[in-house]
């Protein structure tokens, strides 16, 4: 029974390794043709004669590109061999999970808009108590609405910071931050409507409150580094405060 | 005489420096705590500690404190992950997987402290070990060193990127040197080393500096494991802890020539570029097996075999600093982690490194593994309820500290670009069963294999026998063609067909 097993999750593997041989060998293909535009065989740059084909800049790289591209043909037959060709086309060949499917695709919105939408425009405490939240109701029970509902409400804030205020020039707002605390509070409340009899719901909002006020302000004013968003609406405060109201009581 | 004499006395200065600075002990404390926390939690890995913590304290407190809590988390880490082993069969670490074979046996016979009394013995010495190791040959490698070259250099690094290939690789070795290459070719991005030439630069001004080393490894090592643990685990009954932990004597001394033999050996791979803490724990287990009387007993509740593994481990940290500290290439992913710190501290770790900073190492070193002991012993207790933790509730929390730690590295917003999309890259990686340790090690090692490969030739003026022309080079060029030729079904086959004549 477990050589079953075995055989069949090589057969699985072998059709992944298929795919993943194929778009190995067009990344070494676009980086080769990438790489062609670094001059080899010596050039003449605004009048000055650069150097001979062995101390090119596109040497080394040329060698890796051509040695990734050998080895992804070989990966390849190896797959085809192995029957991964024939499997490769079917969502049972290649061991399709629909569940852990979802789950991936959740997690992997939560993060996008968490590091891409919101951490570059909304206040850092406000948005990792969000993702916090979101992360540890979604996934704790794997239960597929709960996921979802997390998911959405992260990249419900992450959109409207990015459409809103996509260039940098905008990131100071401070509507964003407001919409992420609105959706933040009412996903908290549900948390805790749900959290009857599951003690790691009750501490959600404690952890998500306590871990970014913490680690932000060890390392802005522990460290003196700088951290993301520093306008942000509750950062702003603190960080006022701890110059105007606190540092003078020591400092002086 | 006098070399030994001069070396235990700068030991014993910089032991003393360290001992008498109230500093090293909050440092020491709270990252040995941390280190074992880390390895403790299923979910959580040495690599993944050491990356953070690079993040934290790399560039924002003063080196040796930044040393400090780097290798107090490594060292405790290694040894933290024998705890999920023995309590709950669950490696807390890869390295502590062959932990588990006897570990959770033992404790399921009512040994369970005893177990983890002999595993922190173990893991104290281990560490001991490899750490007079380091502070021996990495002083006679150092002298040697001085007759390396570019050609060797260029060698040495793609040795270690192929031997990391061959021996990280779960499935396919082919997988592990695509890895590597990988590696490799993100180390190509931003301003050639030699000529300054822009490469895949795509237009975009961050990345003339090209792939940062701090965000890279927090993507390959922490997003694909924040991904992987969330999800739903009903955590296993903890085996009860029996028994008391502070280890008998005469067991220590019985199992001793087992502890040196671990040792050693945990030493000799740690050393082996690019090869980890699991392959050291493995080897040495397989070893024990082989030689020890009460061999048919691993697996079962063989204390040798309990030891076997969790010397090995420990005693691979020193082994691995050893490359890192001589040459510049990292013997373990921690250690690649360790490189990633002294980088953005503007060390440059080989032939050129200052030797203070060598016996500074060693003297954290035997002080971590001192604190290691001391706690593991005396604070067991704390650790199991840390167990209880569930991964769903700490991942998140991981998230943002490596969120805030990537950010204030120095590259900000972007850095968190890159490693966000270093760590989807990893998890795929992952899933297709390719090593990622070959791919940081690449990373790392890309720009002087770059470089030394290219100045070779420059000063050769292009003659590509080169990298045969000198004894050293010509014996690492024989080993990589030998490494890579090992994996030919042919030669395989051959060398089969004469083991068993042999046999």
């Amino acid at each position: 029974m477990h050589d079953d097993t075995t055989a069949e999750e090589i057969a699985v593997l072998r059709a992944r390794d298929f795919w993943g041989a194929l778009v190995l060998l067009a990344l070494s293909a676009f980086f080769m043709w990438r790489t062609f535009d670094i001059p080899l065989w010596g050039a003449n740059r605004a009048g000055v004669s650069t150097a001979a084909w062995y101390n090119s800049a596109a040497l080394v790289p040329l060698g890796i590109f051509s040695a990734l591209m050998l080895l992804s043909l070989v990966l390849l037959s190896i797959a085809i061999k192995a029957g991964g060709a024939k499997r490769a086309l079917s969502s049972v060949g290649i061991g399709w999970d629909r569940a852990e499917a979802l789950r991936f695709t959740t997690i992997g919105v939560i993060l996008f808009f968490y590091v891409a939408g919101l951490v570059p425009r909304v206040d850092f405490i406000a948005c990792s108590g969000l993702l916090i939240t979101a992360l540890i109701f979604g996934h704790h029970k794997g239960q597929p609405q709960r996921m979802i509902l997390a998911a959405i409400a992260v990249a419900l804030c992450g959109s409207y910071a990015m459409i809103r205020h996509l260039p940098q020039s905008q990131w100071g707002a401070a509507d964003d931050d407001v919409v992420t605390l609105v959706i933040w509070a009412a996903l908290t409340i549900w948390v805790l409507i749900q959290a009857r009899g599951d003690r790691v719901l009750r501490i959600i909002p404690v952890l998500a409150i306590a871990a970014p006020l913490i680690l932000v302000c060890a390392m802005a004013f522990g460290f003196r580094q700088n951290v993301p968003n520093r306008g942000g609406v509750i950062f702003s405060q603190i960080q006022y405060h701890y110059y105007v109201t606190l540092r003078p009581l020591w400092s002086s | 005489m006098e070399f030994v004499l001069t070396q235990i006395m700068g030991f014993g200065g910089t032991f003393w420096a360290l001992a008498i600075d109230p500093l090293t002990y909050i440092y020491l404390i709270s990252s040995v705590f941390l280190g074992i926390t880390f390895g403790a939690l299923p979910g959580l890995t040495a690599t993944l500690a050491v990356t953070i913590l690079t993040g934290f304290f790399g560039n924002k407190i003063p080196l040796d404190y930044s040393l400090i809590a780097l290798l107090g988390a490594y060292v405790g880490a290694i040894y933290g992950g024998s705890y999920p082993s023995i309590l709950l069969n669950i490696p807390g670490t890869a390295a502590s997987a062959a932990t588990a074979m006897d570990g959770y046996p033992l404790a399921k016979s009512g040994r369970g402290g005893e177990a983890l009394g002999l595993t922190t013995t173990a893991s104290f010495i281990g560490t001991l070990i490899g750490t007079i190791a380091l502070l021996v040959f990495v002083w006679v490698l150092l002298l040697l060193s001085k007759n390396i070259a570019s050609p060797e250099k260029a060698l040495l690094a793609m040795f270690g990127i192929l031997l990391s290939g061959t021996l990280m690789s779960e499935d396919l070795v082919v997988k592990g040197w695509i890895a590597g290459l990988i590696g490799l070719a993100m180390a190509m991005a931003g301003l050639d080393p030699l000529l300054s030439e822009p490469r895949y630069t795509f237009g975009w001004s961050y990345m003339l500096s090209g792939f940062q080393v701090v965000p890279v490894l927090m993507g390959a090592f922490a997003v694909p494991q924040i991904i992987e643990g969330l999800r739903h685990l009903e955590i296993g009954k903890m085996a009860d802890l029996n028994g008391r932990i502070l280890p008998n004597l005469k067991t220590v001394r019985r199992y001793m020539p087992t502890i040196a033999r671990s040792g050693v050996i945990g030493t000799g791979v740690g050393a082996l570029p690019g090869v980890g803490e699991d392959v050291a724990g493995w080897v040495s287990y397989g070893v024990g097996k082989t030689v020890s009387k009460e061999g048919h007993k691993f697996g079962k509740g063989s204390l040798e075999g309990l030891l076997s593994s969790e010397t090995a481990n420990n005693a691979c940290i020193g082994g691995a600093l050893i490359p890192l500290l001589v040459l510049g290439i990292p013997g373990s992913p921690p250690a690649a982690a360790l490189m990633g710190a002294f980088k953005i501290n503007n060390i440059i770790p080989g032939p050129t490194i200052d030797p203070a900073i060598i016996l500074r190492v060693v003297a954290i070193m035997v002080m971590a593994s001192f604190t290691m002991f001391i706690m593991g012993l005396f604070t067991a207790r704390v650790f199991m309820a840390i167990l209880r933790i569930p991964q769903t509730v700490f991942l998140p929390i991981v998230m943002v500290l490596t969120t805030i730690g990537s950010f204030s590295v120095g590259g900000g917003i972007n850095d968190l670009y890159l490693m966000l999309g270093v760590g989807f890259v990893a998890y795929f990686m992952n899933m297709l069963k390719f090593p990622i340790a070959p791919l940081v090690i690449g990373v790392i090692l890309g720009g002087l294999f770059d470089e030394t490969f290219r100045r070779s030739l420059l000063i050769s003026g292009g003659d590509v026998f080169v990298f045969g022309s000198r004894p050293v080079a010509g014996i690492l060029l024989m080993l990589n063609i030998a490494l890579v030729m090992s994996q030919f079904p042919v030669i395989k086959r051959a060398f089969s067909r004469l083991r068993r004549k042999v046999l």
